[in-house]
């Protein structure tokens, strides 16, 4: 017995890994990822060179004004002296936090929500999937505007838990599905005859066979949550205490800089296409790895 | 088949009907009801293997089912050792999970993928709370040897994607007689797998049998399967018992003209001419009027059309533990004697 069969998810992981080694998009995408994940760990460095080059607060006090790119700094200045490099790899930390953090919660929700509904159906059922169409169908950057709005400046971390309270009723209608048609699969079936529990069954059941969707779709959601602060950074609506790719953005317009410095307008928004794009691609390799119908035939053995 | 506590019932069926209830739409108020087991009344007894023979939709399956509680009965009672299985709750629910257990039909279905044959046939030891941990594997390894996948060791951390059709059916009854149960339901356990190897299933089957005592009830379609296994047959057609008896009865000397038809529809192969002994299929089906006569009366050559499409036949006994429900059995003018062109009577 090797060690592979000892440990179920290192075996699919190691099964899953050598599917998705072999498709290029998936390749792309997490060289992509890994190179902003160094970006997001440089992030502590600057500071520690020079307090100067702290992305928020340090200020050149040699420079008043935006300039271009120089020795002293490497993608320039913003247009009170602080410099972008420093901006933009905080801004890789940022995002980061949010999309990931926003992912796992808006995931949790869903996948619990959407198991319970599949589960208990009936009346259960249809009163969490009401819900779900209700928050299906609200605009989550209007909600956010309109409550930014009302209560003033929001923190980053209110920000990313308003996302993931409305970004859950995809994940939960998709596993909602999955829990349905599981659970009247034989082997379901065959636990009840056993004596399983309902918390047996949900939790060593049905939970391994609709977490690797849920993974699938963690992806997706990191994407659409990074865009999300972007938006509302760059519309003004972000926290104003953090150095994120959108907030850089909204300086560039709001100092009217937009057409008059692009050192300054493109670095952020090439990261934040990048990085969606790339778990975007990561997304899209996973999808292949966990749908066989996907993969192409001469990858299949 | 000589059974030691003869004529001792495990599992009583009284008055069984289930009715599926047609989903009625908005606009509708109900659809059409589907009638999957009509009174069905039958006893099993201690250490036999009871063969329920049927085509599909036939409700053999739903039987099962119900008697393993998974569905509940809309009428009538079951009795699993004089005890009410209809009404368990709580904590008599799982002392009766404990006695019965079901093996299923598809062993690609019926084993979840994320979990290994360890996992897989230890849970009901887990649920019982039964042994400690180190006793368990030895259990495991002891009903995978059992069922013929030895060494177990080699088996034991194993997925069922690693497994064939077989050994997944294997792990199968190992899970089912991990716990010692009284009586197994067996649900068309081969129906999936090749000749070879339903023979062996069949043979783990008997030896859980002859070794444990543990009384089996076989669904199948396959009435050779039934010869093969079971000590004693009922036939069911569209969810009414047609014919019960003892194994070799009910194949040697027939009665209803559905388990005719069903002894017709047995492949012969050989020297063997592709002959009908007794065709009581109808090509086509007669009208049916109303709606209360006997179930097989459209399909039945031999029927009566003043009796037999206006009442329904009972069960009647007509020789040692064989019951008919037909009016037609017996009578010579029916053409229920088998008329023999070229096959011989047995094979």
């Amino acid at each position: 017995m090797t060690v592979r069969e000892r440990f179920p998810l290192l075996n699919s992981f190691l099964d899953g890994w050598s599917i998705f080694k072999q498709s290029l998009l998936g390749r792309i995408g997490l060289v992509l990822l890994i190179l902003f994940a160094l970006m997001a760990v440089c992030s502590y460095i600057p500071p520690l060179i020079d307090p100067m080059y702290n992305p928020m607060t340090g200020v050149d006090p040699a420079i008043t004004c935006c300039t271009p790119p120089g020795m002293r700094h490497w993608l320039g200045t913003d247009f009170m002296g602080r410099d972008i490099l420093s901006q933009l790899l905080a801004g890789a930390r940022v995002a980061f936090m949010v999309g990931i953090s926003a992912a796992v919660m808006s995931i949790v929700l869903g996948v619990a929500i959407g198991m319970t509904a599949g589960y208990m159906g009936r009346f259960i059922d249809t009163l969490l999937m009401r819900l779900a169409d209700m928050i299906m169908v609200m605009p989550t950057l209007l909600v956010v505007l309109i409550l930014a709005a009302v209560f003033g400046q929001l923190n980053i971390w209110t920000i990313v838990l308003i996302i993931a309270l409305f970004r859950w009723p995809g994940v939960s209608r998709i596993i909602r599905g999955q829990t349905l048609s599981l659970k009247q699969r034989p082997f379901i079936e065959a636990a009840k005859v056993a004596g399983a529990s309902h918390s047996r069954i949900i939790f060593q059941h049905i939970m391994p066979n609709v977490l690797p969707l849920a993974f699938l779709f963690m992806t997706f959601r990191v994407t659409s949550a990074i865009i999300t602060e972007a938006a509302l950074a760059f519309l003004g609506f972000g926290d104003p205490g953090t150095v994120s790719w959108g907030m850089m953005l909204q300086w560039v317009w709001k100092t009217g800089h937009m057409f008059k410095a692009p050192y300054w307008l493109l670095p952020p928004g090439i990261c934040i296409s990048l990085i969606t794009l790339s778990f975007y691609m990561l997304g899209r390799a996973m999808d292949e790895v966990l749908d066989p119908r996907l993969r192409k035939e001469d990858q299949t053995d | 088949m000589n059974i030691d506590n003869e004529n001792k019932q495990i599992l009583q069926m009284r008055n069984v009907s289930k009715i599926y209830k047609g989903k009625g739409s908005l606009f509708r108020s109900s659809g059409k009801d589907v009638i999957a087991l009509n009174r069905i009344s039958l006893d099993i007894y201690k250490g036999e293997i009871f063969g329920l023979v049927g085509e599909s939709g036939s409700g053999k399956t739903t039987a099962g089912r119900l008697i393993v509680s998974l569905e509940e009965t809309t009428s009538g009672r079951i009795f699993l050792d004089s005890r009410e299985v209809t009404a368990l709750k709580g904590r008599e629910l799982k002392a009766f999970r404990r006695k019965v257990q079901m093996i299923f039909q598809d062993p690609y279905q019926s084993l979840n993928p994320q979990r290994s044959v360890y996992d897989t046939v230890s849970e009901p030891l887990k649920i019982h709370r039964m042994g400690k941990a180190s006793d368990r594997k030895d259990r495991v390894r002891e009903a995978l040897k059992a069922v013929g996948l030895s060494p177990p060791d080699d088996f034991l951390f194993r997925y069922p994607h690693r497994l064939s059709g077989g050994q997944r059916q294997r792990v199968a009854i190992a899970r089912a007689m991990v716990l010692n149960p009284e009586f197994v339901i067996a649900d068309e356990p081969t129906s999936m797998l090749d000749a070879s190897i339903s023979a062996q299933i069949f043979n783990i089957l008997l030896t859980m049998r002859n070794r444990l005592g543990v009384t089996q009830m076989f669904i199948t379609h396959s009435l050779a399967a039934a010869r093969y296994l079971c000590d004693r047959i009922a036939v069911i057609y569209r969810g009414n018992l047609m014919e019960l008896g003892p194994a070799e009865e009910v194949i040697k000397n027939p009665k209803h003209p559905y388990t005719q038809a069903l002894i017709d529809a047995v492949p012969k192969f050989g020297h063997s001419k592709d002959a009908r002994r007794y065709g009581t299929l109808l090509s086509k089906d007669h009208e049916v009027r109303e709606d209360k006569g006997c179930i097989f009366y459209p399909r039945c050559a031999v029927a009566d059309h003043n009796t037999c499409p206006r009442r329904e036949p009972g069960l009647s006994q007509i020789g040692i533990d064989h019951w008919v429900a037909c009016f037609r059995q017996g009578s010579k003018e029916s053409g229920l004697t088998p008329f023999t062109y070229g096959l011989a009577e047995g094979r």
